[in-house]
């Protein structure tokens, strides 16, 4: 009965913004207030709503900071009374608002923007929500420590899998942050299913956590907790940029996506919100994108000719981003089950999933010196046991068995329960984590 | 002031009951006292006379009101405790103004009462410390002070000596009942020592498993017990069970002539300053000196006499000589000292 | 002969009200809290909680069925209640010797010995858990002496034995505020008379005084453990995730999942942290720890031999330096530049503190403000529940209290999307906006959430008052509530405030109901403005100073509340005569 009469209010509402919404923002006057939720932190939101508010003295921006997950969660939950804006990074996090009907469409009219950045569009194809940076996803690391430990300066994702960095290397769960999973995804698509999954298993075995929350890895290596860290681009780039001993570098598998801002259905502050995605997109506000505390890549492609000399331009390095063809609808049908699945094999099992590999790591080297072929066979199956996924490309985007992740439909009958598949993955993570640490054993007592 | 009565009271819920059925009324001005064992139910009885705890069954009145439900706070029955519940925050003043207090006396008013009542138990110049500053004795007036200026219309003591050493026991126990004649102010007093009881109350409820076993003066209760309970925890009792055939009772190998009652089971009590000791031989029935005790003004034998320990009191007077342990006696009893129990 | 009534009157049954020993305001204030509960309590977590029931078209039980077959909840919740138990050893090892100093010694400074017990449990979210790991981590300061002094590390935040480690120093403090209270209540007279008998040292304290004062222990230790058993912060900080709280909130948390499990573990969470705390209820049970009637007055305090004395600060000061080293750490963050992988900053600055002040004095206001408020319903509730529960043979009674326990085992996430999901279609008159997003609902989301922690301390109080003391009062014309008010509260002050305390100081800190519920930035509090600050690495020391910030409002408000506390005790015992 409750949700009846919310979708009959949303309904009134969503008619209202139909009739009303789409005349041009500039025709009529703002609102008093724009209520703006969001998940950057104040160093970003700051320079922009003060510069909006300048420019708009009528107009006061409230800021409701929440994580991605909580503002998605109370945009949900607030639908008869919604805040007027949702600006966040993980492109997904929109997703979820949009097939919930939570976002109203738009039509930026700002000229000068990019089509696409990357491999994906800078907006969304039906026009719920806008790109306003680009961001990609790389390695920062901390300088006192890989001096400290003696380590190689991390380029490439397969640097990551190199024995020295046992335990050196941080990540956050893709299930608990958008970027996170976009990199897996991108990695995963890059590579393929297969082999992709070998390399974030061969990564992970030198993983020394795997964070709740994408900011506990920038955290981390900030203070030098761990050394090497798997982030997205500002993340390192504005630590850097505080004077933390850090650097960042782009690998060449990356991906570079929008962030992105939305206007929730039924805001009462329209177009005050219109006038802040127009804002966003100008001169002015791509500028402050420069920021060295905000420190990501303008969608507005002439305003990179005022970035300061070694700038990434997305838009002029093809190497950035450029080799993968991200593929939306790919990610978007597995999106949740990857989410599972690197849990299951990665963050519940990290204890054994790195135990197999200092075994491995140990093994390789006894292997190297003993030159048994024995070992060697060993070591091969080990490896293997390590570093293979429990389904193969096609069982993952099989709806009867990614819909299992879903939310629950009459229409969409699953093969199993979400529980059950998960059951099985974490006894195949185990057995095979298991089995090939003692086959690695063995590996090294082969003569 | 006003009398108390208790009609058919019952309490308990599930299991055995604690009070089964429980009647008796006290008069106005009366000094009650309920005695027993502990566990017999008569701090049980006092509490729902005082309101804590409400009966499954039956009635409590004070004077004519029925209070059966009326919560403690509007009885007017003051009850002193045996732990004095004394409350600690609060000064001596404090506390005995605190009834006063509850009742909307203005302040002057309440000053002056405050101060009669330390006053009458001899505490006046201790108003000022804190409950744990006094004594055990200080704490015991200060507590029957704060129950007495509200002039309540029942006084209620729960085993209010249990915590004195025996001399300040005795003294208490006789300001209380000389507090008591002075204000003629209906009083019950729950104790387990008979002799404080005997000592004060006019009327004595003798209580054994939830049950009244025998309501009377204390004379009465000593002199006709009703029963083997009432005999025993009162005193000394010898008790002989056994037969009566033909005027003739039968225990344990004790035979006792010229008993007026039918023949069948009877039990016959008597106490050891009605027995006489005679050469052996005399009437009576014959025995062994078992063991023998200087109390002072009686000296306590112990008679072994067929299969029972008959304890004999005799008078003592300086030079008077002793039996020894062995000597054989015969005990002589007159008829009209036998008291025959019920049950 | 006697006055046994001999005609055979009527038996009168008396009417079930009052042989619930129960007031019309008994009654209210069962009604009043029950639907305070209802309310905000059970409507919103059940409206969460039924998806766990909810198989997309009816009630099942299959995802209770799939919890207890899948091998990483079986294993998760062997390891939440291996920790839970290992925790309370541990913090007890603590706890108890700092306990016993404090009442037992004459010490100058058992009011700061008191109030740092309290400061851990202050530990600012995020914040706190950079500064656990800038000092007790892996590259964390102390490590790093050690690996240049000694060459080895120690994993102090490593797995399971790193959790329990770091929840130990975290909530030791439960145990220390409850004993504490317990053992000041104790009858000197108990402690004298076991000395006459001969015992002293450390039989007269296995024996007599800690068995005297197990009420209070108990409620610390089930505290703890329920506390340790729902914890999620310190389990993810160390990435430990083989446990039921953080696999719960993992699954509640993530973006698009409708996973049921994520419910099923928070509603087991709920029903074995009730158990817990019944469990130790039982074990209390047909225990009379009511002490005499003087009231208490506590163990008779006595000069400190010089030998002692050195063990004793010996002991105090490390337990102290191990509990506060989180907080050292973030006061270092505060005033430090840049902290990377070295033993202190950089270099040391005021700024961020300068930051703070310009930017965030409505966090401060709002802070004390609301959690004064949520302590204040807390130990009402609390001190109201306790007294129900003991004082009245109210039906239900033991349901209420049960019902306000499993707050405890509650994530605040559940509760936060439980209170939106209830409260937002509700409107404000005057355009104030939606109920939920209301200021006053993050008061009342935080006494919720805390409630737990006033109704132990307050029932461990009302058990250890001899119910006479009441009698005595309303034998005197005293109605049940100025009884209450004259008598009992009083009575129990210690510990209605201990209650306040740790509700206040623990709410002051509480960030996942935060941050659904708060809506603007006005309106927020330390907590919010600590998450909205670590956020960026620029934020880190401005967030660290508002963390410094929040301990210090904490810490001075538990030091006036000892000294007022004690003020009152000295008044009672004794000692007092010479004053």
């Amino acid at each position: 009965m409750f949700t009846t009469k919310r979708r009959n209010l949303l309904a009134t509402i969503g008619a209202f913004a139909l009739i009303f919404g789409a005349a041009p923002a500039s025709a009529q006057p703002l609102e008093e207030k724009l209520v703006i939720v969001t998940s950057f932190s104040r160093d970003v939101t700051g320079p922009f709503v003060a510069a909006f508010q300048k420019l708009h003295p009528g107009t006061k921006v409230e800021i409701q900071s929440r994580s991605t997950t909580a503002g998605v969660s109370f945009i949900r939950e607030t639908r008869s009374n919604p805040p007027d804006m949702f600006w966040a990074s993980a492109p997904d996090a929109f997703e979820v608002l949009k097939k919930g009907s939570l976002l109203q469409k738009y039509k930026p009219s700002a000229t000068g923007i990019a089509e696409r950045v990357g491999p994906s569009p800078v907006n969304d194809p039906e026009g719920f929500y806008f790109g306003f940076a680009a961001s990609g996803y790389g390695i920062m690391y901390n300088t006192r420590y890989v001096r400290a430990n003696s380590l190689p300066i991390p380029k490439e994702w397969d640097d990551l899998k190199k024995p020295e960095f046992f335990g050196h290397v941080g990540i956050s769960a893709p299930s608990r942050s958008g970027t996170t999973h976009l990199t897996v995804e991108t990695i995963l698509q890059g590579e393929g299913w297969d082999k992709g999954w070998a390399s974030l298993l061969e990564i992970g075995g030198n993983f020394a956590s795997v964070s709740d929350r994408s900011f506990g890895v920038p955290d981390a290596v900030n203070s030098g907790q761990y050394g090497v860290g798997i982030v997205i681009d500002f993340f390192g780039l504005s630590a850097k940029a505080s004077g933390f001993p850090v650097e960042f570098v782009y690998p060449s598998v990356t991906t570079i996506v929008p962030a992105n801002i939305g206007i929730v259905a039924g805001a009462k502050n329209g177009n005050a919100a219109k006038a802040f995605v127009e804002f966003l997109l100008s001169d002015e506000g791509q500028t402050l994108l420069l920021d060295p505390k905000i420190q990501r890549l303008p969608v507005r492609l002439s305003v990179y000719d005022k970035a300061p000399a070694g700038y990434p331009n997305p838009f002029k390095n093809a190497s950035l981003g450029s080799r993968v063809n991200f593929n939306n609808d790919v990610s978007e049908v597995r999106y949740e089950l990857l989410n599972s699945l690197f849990d299951r094999l990665i963050t519940f099992r990290l204890k054994e999933l790195t135990e197999a590999w200092k075994s491995i790591h140990a093994a390789t080297a006894a292997v190297s010196k003993s030159r048994s072929a024995e070992g060697q066979k060993l070591l091969a199956n080990a490896r293997k046991l390590a570093s293979s996924a429990p389904i193969t490309e096609a069982q993952a985007k099989d709806p009867q068995i990614a819909g299992s992740f879903q939310e629950k439909r009459p229409d969409k009958p699953v093969a199993a329960r979400q529980a059950e598949f998960e059951e099985q993955w974490d006894a195949f993570a185990r057995r095979n984590y298991a089995e090939a640490k003692s086959l690695a054993e063995q590996a090294a007592r082969a003569r | 002031m006003s009398g108390v009565e208790i009609e058919r009271v019952s309490f308990g819920y599930g299991g055995a009951p604690i009070l089964d059925d429980v009647s008796l009324n006290v008069a106005k001005g009366e000094f009650f006292a309920f005695l027993g064992p502990s566990g017999s139910g008569k701090t049980t009885l006092l509490r729902l006379v005082a309101g804590f705890g409400m009966p499954s069954s039956g009635t409590i009145r004070v004077g004519a009101r029925d209070v059966t439900l009326v919560p403690p706070w509007k009885r007017n029955v003051g009850m002193v405790f045996q732990s004095y519940a004394l409350w600690p925050h609060m000064t001596v003043e404090a506390n005995v103004a605190f009834g006063l207090e509850q009742r909307g006396l203005p302040r002057a008013e309440i000053g002056g009462k405050v101060r009669r009542g330390l006053e009458l138990v001899g505490l006046s110049q201790l108003a000022e410390r804190r409950p744990a500053q006094l004594s055990g004795g200080q704490q015991q007036r200060v507590a029957l002070a704060r129950t007495l200026v509200v002039e309540p219309e029942v006084l209620l003591l729960d085993e209010p000596l249990s915590n004195l050493d025996a001399k300040l026991r005795v003294e208490m126990r006789h300001e209380i009942s000389a507090l008591q004649r002075k204000l003629g102010l209906t009083t019950i007093y729950v104790t387990h020592d008979q002799e404080e009881a005997n000592s004060v109350a006019d009327r004595i409820a003798v209580l054994d498993g939830g049950r009244i076993q025998q309501v009377g003066t204390p004379v009465e209760l000593y002199d006709r017990p009703a029963n083997r309970f009432v005999a025993t925890f009162l005193g000394t009792a010898n008790i002989l069970e056994g037969h009566v055939t033909g005027r003739q009772f039968q225990s344990g190998g004790i035979s006792i002539p010229d008993i007026d009652r039918a023949d069948g089971p009877a039990a016959m009590a008597f106490r050891p300053q009605d027995a006489q000791i005679a050469p052996p031989d005399g009437p009576g029935f014959g025995g062994t000196i078992a063991r023998r005790e200087f109390l002072g003004g009686t000296i306590r034998y112990s008679i072994a006499a067929g299969t029972h320990m008959i304890v004999v009191d005799v008078p003592h007077h300086r030079n008077a000589s002793a039996l020894e342990i062995g000597t054989p006696v015969s005990v002589m009893i007159e008829p009209a000292r036998f008291v025959t129990l019920a049950g | 002969m006697t006055d046994v009534a001999v005609q055979p009157a009527p038996v009168r049954r008396t009417p079930y009200l009052a042989r619930w020993a129960a007031t019309p305001f008994h009654i209210g204030c069962a009604a009043l809290i029950a639907a305070y509960l209802v309310a905000f309590l059970i409507v919103p977590v059940a409206s969460v909680v039924f998806v766990a029931f909810w198989d997309g078209s009816g009630f099942t039980l299959v995802n209770f069925a799939d919890f207890f077959r899948t091998s990483i909840m079986i294993e998760s919740a062997w390891n939440s209640i291996y920790v839970g138990l290992m925790t309370v050893a541990l913090a007890s090892a603590i706890a108890v010797p700092l306990a016993y100093f404090t009442v037992r010694f004459r010490f100058r400074g058992a009011a700061i010995i008191q109030t740092l017990g309290v400061v851990p449990l202050v530990m600012p979210p995020f914040v706190g858990a950079v500064a656990m790991q800038l000092v007790f981590g892996k590259n964390g300061s102390i490590n790093l002496l050690l690996m240049d002094a000694f060459g080895f590390r120690i994993p102090f935040m490593d797995g399971l034995n790193g959790v329990i480690f770091v929840e130990a120093l975290h909530y030791f403090p439960f145990i220390l505020l409850n004993l504490s209270a317990s053992l000041a209540n104790i009858d000197s007279a108990m402690e004298e008379s076991a000395q006459n008998l001969g015992a002293s040292g450390w039989r007269l304290f296995s024996r007599i005084v800690f068995p005297l004062a197990l009420p209070g222990y108990v409620a610390g230790a089930a505290l703890v453990f329920a506390k340790v058993f729902d914890d999620l912060a310190t389990p993810l900080l160390l990435n430990v995730t083989n446990m039921l709280a953080p696999q719960a909130y993992l699954r509640v948390t993530s973006v698009g999942i409708a996973d049921p499990m994520g419910y099923v573990i928070s509603t087991i969470l709920v029903v074995l942290s009730v158990m817990a705390v019944w469990l130790s209820l039982l074990a209390l049970k047909n225990r009379e720890f009511a002490t005499q009637q003087r009231g208490g007055g506590g163990l008779s305090k006595r000069e400190i031999s010089r030998g002692e004395r050195i063990a004793a600060y010996g002991f105090i000061l490390a337990a102290l330096f191990l509990a506060l080293s989180p907080h050292i750490g973030i006061l270092l963050l505060s005033v430090g530049t840049i902290w990377s992988f070295s033993v202190l900053p950089d270099g040391f600055t005021l700024a961020h503190y300068t930051t703070i002040f310009r930017e965030a004095g409505g966090f401060m206001s709002n802070t004390i403000l609301y959690c004064a408020i949520a302590a204040l319903i807390d130990v009402v509730l609390g001190a109201m529940i306790a007294y129900l529960a003991m004082r009245t043979r109210l039906p239900g009674r033991h349901l209420l209290d049960q019902i306000a326990m499993a707050a405890v085992a509650v994530p605040g996430l559940v509760l936060g999307i439980g209170i939106l999901r209830t409260y937002f279609p509700v409107d404000l008159p005057f355009g104030a906006g939606s109920l939920a997003t209301f200021w006053l609902m993050l008061a009342i989301a935080y006494s919720v959430r805390r409630l737990p922690y006033a109704l132990r301390s307050c029932s461990a109080a009302l058990q250890q008052l001899h119910q006479s003391l009441e009698e005595a009062a309303e034998n005197l014309g005293a109605s049940k509530s100025t009884t209450l008010m004259r008598i009992v509260v009083p009575l129990m002050a210690g510990g209605i405030l201990a209650g306040f305390v740790t509700s206040f100081a623990t709410a002051a800190v509480e960030l996942s109901a935060t941050l659904l519920l708060v809506t603007r930035d006005a309106n927020a509090p330390l907590s919010y403005g600590i998450y909205v600050y670590m956020q960026s690495p620029a934020g880190r020391g401005p967030g660290a100073a508002l963390g410094v910030v929040a301990v210090v409002v904490v810490a001075i408000a538990t030091w006036l509340s000892f000294r007022v506390a004690e003020r009152d005790r000295a008044k009672r015992t004794r000692s007092g005569m010479a004053i």
